[in-house]
């Protein structure tokens, strides 16, 4: 970490690190239309023309454009530009840091197709090496490093969460299981906030006659460097998973339903790492929809007698392209009760909650004002029961529901489909 | 210097001068950002990243660019996206297909194409300059675009409309003589082409290489761009 006074040099230096073509040509096609304001939640919710996406990168552009620009090493030699200074790299951790989820929405509704969810993570690595990160964002950090976990599960809480969840429900949770062909990794989140999403995954694999391990290595799916920008940081933590899966031999590696841990192991790591994986990275409901479609697994149709919706997380629908299979098993569970909300699919809201913010307490007031755009949407349907395929969007909604003291039933795909199989 | 040593300077020896600024600039600029790498992308694609990214050009090219991909974002934002088409539009009939420009770019390619009548032409410039004072005042008043917006900004707008306004006058016989105005408006389209690569209206290059890699990211991940 940067000491004082070295902050905004390391800073700098990050992003100047950190241009590439791609980046520079998303800057250079920016003309400032300001339509992104439009597509962001945090925006929509407070009115803040500081929370418009693209202004969320604006030091990272004012810097390109005085260091890699003709006109803007000009205007430095004139002693015209405005340097990025200490104090606005500060401030700017509030627009990308709290009041940004990464969810790309923006990036639909940009008429240049610039990618300013990444630009912004970007903007983030500045800040996360300079030591600007939100405190307990990289107290999170810090416990995964450390201990291997944000939420401090070192191996004895582990191995104790692990028994406890086998006995209470009733179900096998094998743990480095030699000979399996897919490892399952969970989030903290998970093994702490909803073991019954646990359970309810060994209880859809066992089913669909998949011969599975966890592992104890492997036990944090979760990637905090992600949230917290380092590319250095994402990748060391990745490598606690893809390092035994590659020892293990396994074919595939099942990610539970945690967005940002899909989108960093299936999209993002293998170019970091600079290589191609020798096992397929998928999300549980990729699996979900594969063992419906191959009927080795089967759910009790129109079991669900009430409205219910589905809420398009970022990282798992948006970024990550599985938009059908949890439809399938809202419609067989639910048939005509399952109603979608408007805006959906790659349109739909992101819940407010991922990219870190809801790890970060001072975010909180602006993370519920976002989830603001997503009650009105859920209440346009009349549907009282909300499921999703992200735990770290349920955690969000279960947090909303509590403050806006709303009537509503949060629901994981996994578990309705767990608790409905035919068995 | 009278008017028509003027004409004959603007339209010759500027003119070729600002045309050989406006290549070389745009190439200095490409080559300066693909210069500095590209990584390459070893994650499985759900879809082809490469029909993806075609497709979306082609979509944008086809459909014209400003229909909205999210409609709910546009209709809060209806002048960004109305008056941004509009001009884009204006833009590309008027100077492609205006008689007088496509005997320009003869002059320059050696080359010419079926030309629009002139009150088609002239409807299309009309309504482009009426969508450029809204897009400035768009900028003063929206909040959003206060914020973002710096002085290039305006003076993009203004390099962009001097040209505008000028042939529309010409066209019309207004206010100057023909030589004299003919005269301006090739000087404010020499200014145009020397300020273009030293701005963001170089946009429209860079748009090659954004927009087809959105398409290419969304196909990737098994979305719709």
């Amino acid at each position: 970490m940067a000491t004082n006074g070295k902050i905004r040099e390391t800073a700098l230096n990050t992003y100047i690190k950190e241009v590439g073509g791609a980046v520079a040509a998303q800057l250079e096609a920016c003309t400032r239309c300001g339509i992104c304001a439009e597509a962001c939640h945090f925006y929509l919710a407070t009115g803040k023309p500081e929370y418009t996406p693209i202004w969320k990168v604006e030091l990272v552009k004012r810097l390109y454009e005085q260091r890699f620009t003709p006109l803007g090493r000009l205007k430095v030699a004139l002693g015209l530009a405005k340097p990025v200074s200490e104090a606005e790299l500060r401030e700017w951790v509030e627009y990308d840091y709290h009041a940004c989820t990464m969810c790309q929405r923006c990036s639909l509704v940009c008429p240049m197709g610039i990618q300013i969810g990444d630009l912004i993570h970007m903007a983030r690595s500045g800040l996360q090496a300079a030591g600007l990160t939100p405190e307990d964002l990289q107290q999170a950090l810090d416990n995964q490093l450390e201990i291997g976990s944000p939420l401090g599960v070192d191996d004895d809480t582990f191995d104790e969460r692990m028994e406890w969840i086998q006995e209470d429900w009733e179900v096998d949770l094998p743990i480095d299981k030699p000979g399996a062909e897919a490892l399952l990794v969970f989030s903290s989140i998970e093994i702490m906030k909803f073991p019954d999403n646990i359970a309810a995954i060994a209880k859809i694999l066992d089913a669909g006659g998949i011969r599975w391990t966890m592992s104890r290595e492997a036990r944090e799916a979760t990637n905090f460097g992600l949230y917290a920008g380092s590319d250095e940081l994402e990748t060391f933590i990745a490598q606690r998973v893809i390092g035994p899966a590659k020892r293990m031999g396994v074919k595939r590696v099942i990610v539970s339903e945690c967005g940002h841990a899909y989108d960093s192991l299936r999209f993002r790591i293998a170019s970091l790492m600079g290589e191609t994986l020798p096992f397929e990275i998928v999300h549980i409901t990729e699996v979900i929809g594969e063992l419906l479609d191959s009927g080795r697994i089967k759910i009790k149709p129109g079991v669900l007698d009430e409205k219910v919706t589905f809420h398009d997380a970022c990282k798992i629908q948006r970024r990550g392209g599985n938009f059908d299979q949890p439809r399938q098993v809202l419609k067989q569970l639910a048939g005509d009760q399952f109603v979608e909300m408007t805006p959906n699919r790659e349109e739909a809201f992101c819940c407010g909650g991922g990219g870190g913010v809801i790890a970060t307490k001072a975010a909180d007031t602006v993370r519920r004002a976002a989830f603001t755009v997503k009650i009105d949407q859920v209440q346009k349907t009349g549907a009282k029961k909300v499921a999703m395929t992200c735990s770290n969007c349920r955690l969000q909604f279960l947090d909303c529901v509590d403050h806006f003291a709303l009537d509503w039933e949060v629901l994981g795909i996994a578990q309705l489909v767990a608790d409905n199989l035919v068995k | 210097m009278n008017w028509t040593d003027a004409m004959h300077f603007v339209r010759g020896p500027l003119f070729s001068a600002a045309l050989l600024f406006f290549i070389f600039g745009m190439l200095y600029r490409l080559v300066t950002v693909i210069a500095l790498g590209w990584k390459r992308d070893h994650a499985p694609a759900k879809s082809s990243k490469v029909v993806g990214g075609v497709l979306n050009v082609l979509r944008s090219a086809i459909i014209f660019p400003f229909v909205p991909r999210i409609r709910e974002a546009a209709n809060r934002n209806p002048i960004t996206y109305l008056a941004g088409g509009i001009f884009h539009v204006g833009l590309f009939v008027v100077v492609m297909l205006g008689a007088a420009h496509v005997l320009a770019w003869e002059s320059v390619l050696g080359f010419r194409w079926p030309t629009l009548p002139l009150p088609i032409i002239d409807f299309f410039a009309a309504i482009s300059i009426i969508a450029l004072i809204v897009l400035f005042y768009n900028r003063l008043s929206n909040p959003v675009l206060r914020l973002l917006t710096r002085t290039p900004d305006y003076i993009n707008l203004l390099v962009v409309f001097l040209p505008f306004l000028t042939g529309f006058f010409m066209t019309h016989r207004l206010l100057l003589p023909y030589e004299r105005i003919y005269t301006i408006h090739v000087l404010t389209v020499d200014i145009l082409l020397i300020w273009i690569p030293l701005s963001r209206i170089s946009h429209f290059m860079f748009y090659f290489i954004t927009k087809p890699r959105h398409g290419a990211r969304f196909a990737q991940r098994g979305a719709k761009p």
